[in-house]
């Protein structure tokens, strides 16, 4: 009975000022743009301690179905929003913006111990087909090649499916993770393996390999050199009325400090700043 | 003071109102747990069913090309329910034998003093949260089984197979010690058969664990992986359910078979296990329900690989499970609806709805048998 | 001579049975041992990384950058101590940032092959200095908190001091059988002005960390800063006080109303035996279709709240642990011993009186370990809260926002730190000090609850 009435008092301890105007904005969505979310929004809360800011990592496919019930005020997503989306979103009165944050490159990485330096991006979508299931085939060792590939409901998967995979469908032996951070993990463990990262991701404990001699990096994505490159977005409901919570979040991205730290984050500003 | 002890009809009539209003009032609070597993079903039946409808019931069953986001859409789960009966299946290889040997140690063979220091480790194997299991299957257990995997996997064939190996040797010396007439024989004879079969079961041991150690593990989230910490998940269930199931055969049983002359293990197995063998039932599967339904252990340790493993016996393959795949491909409001992809894990949570449900019954079934059986045994 | 050999043939052959019998019930008591064994040293092999590591968020050797951390972003610690310590780092570290200066300069008058070679070098080494130290003097100010300050951990720092002086390559020249090869880094800078630096470093590189044993007790007190790259973890604890309590508010009405109906006025009938049957399958149902139902119900049709909530957190945990509730409590009121209700009646009161005054608070310590059980429980589930209540991100949520907002918890931000972050090795030990904490949680609620149903029992039996 004590220990109860112990914790009730510790819990209203922190009933405070509930009501006083705190404001509250809340992201949902892709695990790529996650880091670049939970770095603005750290910046936006140490700067205003009134705000509570929230991010969920679930998905493009989630942050753009949490932007359309309304359950979110910004979706954050590494892919354009599907036709199926945009009709649904106009049938709840809802108008997607997108709001391209930053600019990413998704970088096909393999362990530090592979030889591999370049693959073209044929040989690519047939090892996800699973045509090419040795690295002998390719001039490496005598390892079967274990697949790693994101489950269906991540952008990342999106966009490769659409720019390296066209149509194909990934072998089902692949496994299937559930985030970038997850791919990282798997393939800097395991020799013989090969998955694709943001480029946000890539560290020493990886290898990204160049793609049709093209390796990922600010120049080659800003110039559109490296073929797998795309846009990262944020969508809100119809473009936030100015000064609002949500005009000041989306277009941080614009200012200086905003472009650093989508530098520091690892993924590429989308202007030279 | 008259008329406090005699009560007046109305009185009387509201007094019977007031409790029969009580009575209902309590009721409908209880029919609660009916009413939400009522809710429970119709909601996931409700959305599971246009499923059905606008796919259809073979490609869901037959087919193993799982790729909800392909153009055009696939939702072949058989490789999703085998994968979940592969894990469960290996749960219960390690869990159930085990278990039962365990609740037998507490129940027959244990001193009370023991028990007392033991009874906590099972609780607390079975407090521990599934999400702590996942982390230690992730974070510790793969990477251990993707670098020393194979070579641990000699070791535990050892350990596991040389006390069975000296078992089988003495027993062959004891019918080789039977069966020769001759005296002067006997004794020589009987002690070559030993030493000769302890070198012939250690060469077949070594045999058995170098195989084991020249497997690659490529992957250390696999199959294995899951069913061995599933396996240590449903052990605390099975062991007190067992062990309740044991202890309610009460003692005449027992002391009747000892008095017969019977040895203890054979009172336990041929005499007081079959008499709670309802029970045992009930046991393994309440354990077995808890492997199915599991979501964060398979989610991070099962590699989510949706294939059927070649062979199929190969645990050391990354699988995908039912309720991984929810956990997964989930996560949203309820919006896109008609879309197949949405109402395709529905069908997944029911088909686990349906399966907990029977399972249940027969467990339900299996207790009520074994309590008419020891009535009418005692009786 | 046939009888004689079917005499000795029979003695010899009981008496080998019996030995046989013998030998199998000692082998079958020692394999009962053993699985008894297998449990226990599973649990040890279980608990035991998890305890040493995750003690390890708690307790550790922390470097002069960890009480920058602490003191700019916590302001916790005294000023002019921490001072007094920053110049004098600053003094065994400049010695580093002049070696890097002056072969900036070499690295200008250098050209062609050469210096893009030792411009890569350099990249690499300022990379793990930055590592070190934080900032490298003339760069610009980075905003993300991660870049602002070095290693925080002693041990970390050490391992990136090795990585210093032993750089690794890998050796393709044998594509079956590529090879790490490690040197000596001196060698690539041999000759220049960074060689010293090699010299150096392992003599003072212990002054420029000035490591010192923490006991970083706020790591349940304090919030997580830059995704907890620093900082603790309290967000997800009050989260997952939060909703425990939530749930155990729900759930204990509910479920002690029911165990006392199905202890005292339910007969025996059909229905009653149907509705036990309906709560043994609500106890089986899988915890990740709770949270589907959680989702559909609470969210989408009664709206209970607009987004995910720890309101409806708390609802859909209540449901997972009814059934629990109820067990234990209808267990507790039957234990109840009848003279207790007897002597009551007697005295006249109404059964609904007796009940509540008499048989309740008997009851209470057995309902009590049923319901410390069920926080336990509740605490420690993922599946329920994932689509309900759980962000990865967020702040302490004050009580009045608890009905209309989510918040980190225990159980899915263990999940989120092991597979989605984006540096998951740099903060294992977040991820330790979690997964420690929840199950110290945990395992302490069981205990408390164990401790009780032993003092029941003597209570009862004395």
């Amino acid at each position: 009975m004590k220990v109860i009435a112990t914790l009730i008092m510790f819990v209203f301890m922190f009933a405070g000022n509930g009501f006083a105007g705190e404001k509250q904005l809340s992201l949902d969505g892709s695990t790529t743009v996650g880091p670049i979310a939970k770095a603005f929004a750290e910046y936006f809360m140490k700067n205003d301690p009134n705000l509570n800011i929230s991010v969920s990592e679930s998905g493009s496919g989630n942050g753009a179905k949490s932007l359309i019930s309304g359950n979110c005020h910004i979706g954050c997503m590494s892919r354009p929003m599907k036709d199926k989306e945009f009709k649904m979103a106009v049938e709840n009165n809802v108008t997607p913006t997108p709001h391209v944050i930053a600019l990413d490159g998704i970088a096909i990485v393999v362990h530090p111990s592979n030889p591999a330096k370049a693959l073209k991006m044929e040989q690519v979508k047939e090892i996800y087909l699973g045509k090419i299931s040795n690295w002998k085939e390719l001039g490496g060792p005598d390892m079967k090649i274990v697949v790693v590939s994101r489950d269906s409901n991540s952008g990342t998967f999106e966009t490769f499916n659409k720019l390296v995979m066209n149509k194909g469908n990934v072998v089902n032996t692949a496994e299937t993770v559930g985030s970038n951070g997850a791919v990282r993990s798997r393939v800097q463990s395991t020799r013989a393996a090969i998955g694709y990262v943001g480029l946000g991701f890539v560290d020493n404990s990886l290898k990204a390999l160049e793609i049709d001699g093209v390796y990922p990096s600010k120049k080659t994505i800003q110039t559109g050199v490296y073929p797998i490159a795309r846009p990262l977005y944020m969508y809100t409901d119809k473009y936030p009325k100015m000064g609002s919570l949500v005009y000041q979040f989306v277009t941080f991205y614009l200012t200086k400090d905003g472009q650093q730290l989508v530098e520091e984050i690892g993924f590429i500003p989308c202007t030279s700043y | 003071m008259k008329d406090s002890l005699i009560i007046s009809k109305r009185a009387n009539r509201l007094r019977r109102l007031a409790s029969l209003l009580a009575n209902g009032g309590l009721l409908t609070v209880t029919s609660l747990s009916m009413i939400i597993v009522i809710f429970i079903i119709l909601f996931i039946a409700r959305d599971a069913l246009p499923f059905f409808k606008l796919e259809g019931f073979k490609e869901f069953f037959t087919s193993t090309s799982w790729y909800p986001a392909g153009d055009p859409p696939q939702f072949g789960a058989m490789a999703i329910f085998y994968g979940s009966l592969m894990v469960t299946l290996g749960a219960s290889m390690v869990a159930v034998p085990l278990g039962i040997f365990a609740a037998v140690c507490l129940s027959d063979v244990l001193p009370f003093q023991v028990k007392q220091v033991v009874k906590p480790v099972i609780e607390i194997l079975a407090a521990l949260p599934s999400v702590a299991y996942g982390f230690f299957a992730l974070v510790i257990l793969a990477p251990i089984m993707q670098t020393r995997g194979p070579r641990l996997f000699g070791i535990a064939a050892w350990v596991a197979l040389v006390p069975a190996a000296l078992l089988a040797a003495y027993f062959l010396r004891g019918f080789v010690d039977s069966r020769i007439r001759n005296e002067k024989f006997r004794k020589a004879t009987r002690n070559i058969t030993f030493v000769m079969a302890i070198f012939g079961f250690f060469v077949i041991i070594s045999r058995i664990s170098s195989f084991f150690s020249g497997l690659t593990v490529v992957s250390g989230t696999n199959a294995l992986n899951v069913s061995l910490i599933l396996g240590i998940m449903a052990l605390p269930t099975i062991v007190s359910v067992s062990e309740d199931a044991l202890n309610s055969v009460g003692r005449e049983l027992r002391e009747n078979s000892y008095a017969l002359g019977a040895t203890r293990a054979e009172t336990v197995f041929k005499v007081v296990i079959p008499a709670a063998s309802s029970g045992i039932v009930a046991a393994v599967i309440l354990g077995v329900m808890r492997a199915i339904g599991e979501t964060m252990v398979v989610w991070m340790a099962s590699g989510n690989s949706s294939q059927i493993p070649q062979p199929f016996y190969n645990f050391l393959s990354p699988v995908r499970t039912l309720t991984a795949t929810i956990a997964g491909d989930m996560g949203e409001a309820a919006h896109v609806q008609g879309a197949p992809r949405y109402h395709v894990l529905f069908a997944m949570a029911l088909a686990l709805l349906l399966i907990s449900f029977v399972s249940n019954l027969i467990s339900e079934w299996a207790v009520k048998r074994s309590r008419k059986k020891l009535r009418g045994e005692s009786s | 001579m046939g009888r004689e050999t079917l005499q000795k043939k029979t003695a010899g052959g009981i008496l080998l049975k019996l030995q046989n019998r013998k030998l199998l019930d000692k082998s079958t008591t020692i394999i009962n041992y053993a699985s008894i064994f297998f449990m226990t040293v599973a649990l040890v092999i279980l608990l035991a990384p998890i305890v040493v590591r995750g003690l390890g968020a708690y307790i550790f050797r922390g470097t002069i950058e960890h009480r920058k951390v602490i003191f700019e972003q916590f302001q916790r610690g005294r000023p002019e101590i921490l001072q007094n310590e920053l110049d004098q780092v600053q003094m065994a570290r400049q010695p580093v940032f002049d070696m890097l200066k002056s072969f900036e300069t070499e690295l200008d008058e250098m050209e062609g092959r050469e210096s893009r070679e030792m411009n890569n070098q350099l990249k690499e080494l300022k990379g793990l200095l930055r590592e070190l130290y934080g900032v490298l003097p003339g760069e610009r100010d980075p905003i993300l908190l991660r870049k602002q300050y070095g290693k925080t951990r002693w041990k970390d720092a050490r391992e990136v001091f090795h990585q210093i002086m032993q750089a690794e390559k890998w050796d393709y020249s044998d594509p079956q059988h590529s090879r790490l090869v490690r040197f000596p880094r001196r060698d690539v800078f041999q000759g220049t002005s960074l060689e010293p630096l090699f010299d150096y470093l392992p003599l003072k590189f212990r002054e420029t960390m000035r490591p010192r044993l923490v006991f970083y007790l706020h790591f349940l007190l304090d919030e997580s800063k830059d995704a907890h790259f620093f900082g603790g973890i309290f967000p997800e604890i009050l989260g997952t006080v939060y909703l425990t309590l939530f749930a155990i508010l729900f759930a204990v009405p509910f479920g002690v109303i029911a165990a006392v109906y199905l202890a005292e006025f339910a007969g025996d009938t059909r229905f009653v035996s149907l509705l036990r049957s309906f709560i043994n399958t609500l106890a089986g149902v899988p915890s990740i279709v709770f949270g589907l139902f959680g989702l559909a119900f609470f969210i989408n049709t009664v709206k209970l709240s607009e987004t995910k909530s720890v309101l409806v957190g708390g609802a859909t945990l209540a449901l997972l642990v009814l059934p629990t509730i109820i067990r234990a409590s209808e267990e507790a009121i039957l234990a109840v011993p009848r003279e207790y209700k007897e002597a009551s009646l007697s005295m006249g009161a109404s059964q609904l009186r007796t009940i509540v005054s008499v048989i309740l608070p008997a009851a209470l310590p057995g309902i009590l370990t049923g319901i410390i059980i069920s926080m336990g429980r509740a605490a420690g589930e993922t599946a329920p809260i994932i689509f309900t209540a759980a962000v990865s991100v967020g702040k302490p949520l004050k009580l009045l926002e608890t009905f209309s907002q989510p918040t980190p918890a225990l159980p899915w931000n263990i999940y989120n730190l092991c597979t989605e972050h984006e540096a998951v090795d740099s903060i294992r030990h977040v991820q330790f000090g979690m997964v420690f904490t929840l199950i110290a949680v945990v395992l302490t609620l069981n205990i408390t609850a164990i401790f009780l149903r032993a003092r029941i029992l003597k209570k009862l039996r004395g």
